[in-house]
């Protein structure tokens, strides 16, 4: 809208200017103020039409995706031809306008005018199109900088772990033979869990109610794994189900403490889960047995990434309006994501 | 063949228990579910053979090697390729991918070679940094003591591993590894030339390039040895 507003503003200004500095020598030069007032407000209409029109063509071959040099090469064309339009139509209205005197237009005279319309046609050009091709510029680098944003973010969405996943169907073939049953609902839940991975619709959030059935899915198929090493409390607050999360969060949340709490402890432990809604931010909080080792290097190089891929999830998606905090102490390590609660 | 399997998921042991059971010739001396069970297990059945899953609680399946002084043949099990090429540099037998297909399991016991039952060591588990190797004792060119310390020879690496030269020597062939110097045991399969040295010891050139010079004790022994 401003860009469109301010081409026109630089249409009327330029060629208003050119066309009163014009007048202005005219007049001075004892010239009829009358008849040239009305060939120059006629010069003004003329140039700023012929200028808008250059203006269509250069579109027109820009979308043709021209080299830097065949666009130059256009570009200086155009100005030639319309700063010989705008001589020839000077010429002839001033012809027409002093009817029965002798014409006084002599080669020279026509060649300076030429000149002055050429360099006239040849600064708006310049400028149109300094002021164009930046425009152009910065609308591509806000593309990519979206683009690298969205996909960014379409990285980070975490994908369900193919160690859970190959040992989830590890141990869902084991169950065949012994439960058939439970090896039937784990089957289900496994769906529920790869349907919900696949398609996501390109959404970047859900309703807690939704993450919530998955995170359920996801702990019995853990628990069938763990067995007795794995115990569960999960509590969601009903009026935290209808807000947004971004998918696949607390999935994640769990999924760290379950690696800290369950699954390098013998013994196993306890993992408890809640979601309430305060203070406008909703509050998700996953503890687990445990004790937090900051920074251990280990060889698989697992430590962090998971905590550190929602961190900067809920950066692209909240900015600093999320966050993700950790705290450990009795033997238990809490972490605790708030997410301010949007529409 | 004793076998033993070793991972933390009962669910798991169980499945391949059941798969194994169309390899009569396997016989399963023990589970353990997880590293110290392990290492207890390995101690009091002496087995030829460990399915092994890399990713436990507590000790891994590398920590396990590492802590076995005598390695028996080995394949890995786990769930996510991310160590198969791990599992490939400590040269281990083979290693099974969960769900385990049944035809892969065949063609891994396939590789299983009957143990020769001498009780010498025939395999070390060696570490160093982010790599680990299961090194047959065959392929290790020379031994070289570095403080309490082995430095192994082999295949262009030469890692440490955590013991004393002499506490290997005890384990070792007399009639594959020599006792050069009180620095160096050598593999006699892998010396290239045996030259006299300036001092008037023995001097062998390795295989690899490398030369040991024999003490003059050693020197006397070397020559009997090869003049046999």
């Amino acid at each position: 809208m401003r860009n469109k507003y301010g081409y026109w503003i630089y249409q009327t200004a330029w060629w208003g200017i050119y066309a009163a500095i014009g007048l202005a020598v005219n007049v001075a030069n004892g010239g009829s103020l009358r008849l040239l007032t009305f060939s120059h407000i006629l010069f003004f209409a003329y140039s700023l039409g012929l200028s808008h029109l250059f203006r269509k063509v250069i579109e027109w071959r820009r979308s043709r995706r021209p080299t830097f040099v065949q666009m130059r090469l256009f570009l200086g064309g155009g100005v030639l031809v319309i700063s010989l339009i705008q001589t020839i139509l000077v010429i002839s209205i001033d012809t027409v306008l002093n009817a029965g005197q002798a014409s006084s237009w002599t080669l020279g005279a026509a060649g300076a005018l030429w000149y002055g319309m050429y360099i006239g046609t040849l600064i708006w050009t310049v400028i149109y199109t300094r002021v164009a091709e930046r425009r152009i510029q910065e609308e591509r680098e806000t593309h990519m900088q979206q683009a690298v944003h969205t996909a960014e973010l379409r990285a980070l969405e975490a994908q369900i772990n193919p160690h859970f996943l190959f040992n989830s169907l590890n141990s869902i073939r084991g169950l065949v033979v012994e439960n058939p049953q439970k090896a039937q609902d784990m089957i289900t839940r496994f769906a529920a869990l790869l349907r919900y991975n696949l398609n996501r619709d390109r959404q970047h959030t859900v309703p807690l109610s939704q993450e919530a059935e998955v995170v359920e899915d996801y702990l019995a198929l853990e628990a069938v794994r763990f067995e007795g090493r794995l115990r569960v409390q999960f509590t969601v607050d009903p009026a935290a189900e209808s807000l947004q999360v971004p998918p696949m969060i607390l999935q994640a949340l769990v999924e760290n403490a379950l690696k800290h709490g369950i699954a390098k402890r013998p013994e196993g432990g306890d993992v408890s889960i809640h979601a309430t809604a305060e203070n406008g931010a909703l509050v998700l909080q996953v503890e687990n047995t445990g004790e937090f080792a900051p920074v251990r290097p280990t060889r698989d190089g697992d430590t962090q990434i998971g905590l550190n891929n929602i961190r900067e999830r809920l950066r692209l998606l909240y900015g600093d309006r999320a966050s993700l905090s950790l705290k450990n102490g009795d033997g238990v390590v809490a972490a605790t994501v708030r997410i301010p609660i949007t529409a | 063949m004793k076998a033993v399997i070793i991972d933390d998921e009962r669910l798991a042991r169980a499945e391949l228990r059941r798969i194994l059971a169309a390899h009569p010739e396997i016989e399963i001396a023990g589970e353990a579910s997880n590293g110290d069970q392990a290492l207890a297990l390995v101690a009091q059945t002496s087995p030829d053979l460990l399915f092994l899953d890399v990713q436990m609680p507590g000790l891994t399946g590398f920590d396990v090697l590492e802590r076995l002084e005598d390695i028996p043949q080995v394949i890995f099990t786990t769930a996510y390729d991310q160590y198969a090429i791990k599992a490939f540099e400590v040269n281990a037998l083979d290693y099974l991918l969960k769900p385990i297909a049944p035809a892969r399991l065949a063609s891994a016991l396939a590789k299983v070679r009957p143990s020769t039952g001498s009780g010498r060591l025939e395999r070390v588990f060696v570490r160093d940094g982010e790599h680990c190797w299961i090194v047959l004792l065959a392929d290790i060119v020379l031994l070289e003591s570095d403080g309490n310390y082995t430095r192994v020879y082999f295949n262009g690496h030469r890692p440490l591993i955590r013991r004393s030269l002499n506490a290997l020597e005890a384990q070792l062939d007399p009639a594959i590894f020599f006792r050069a110097n009180r620095q160096e045991i050598l593999n006699l399969k892998w010396i290239d030339k045996v030259d006299l040295g300036v001092s008037g010891g023995l001097v062998a050139t390795l295989k690899n390039g490398r030369t040991v010079e024999m003490s003059r004790r050693q020197s006397g022994r070397l020559r009997e040895i090869l003049s046999l």
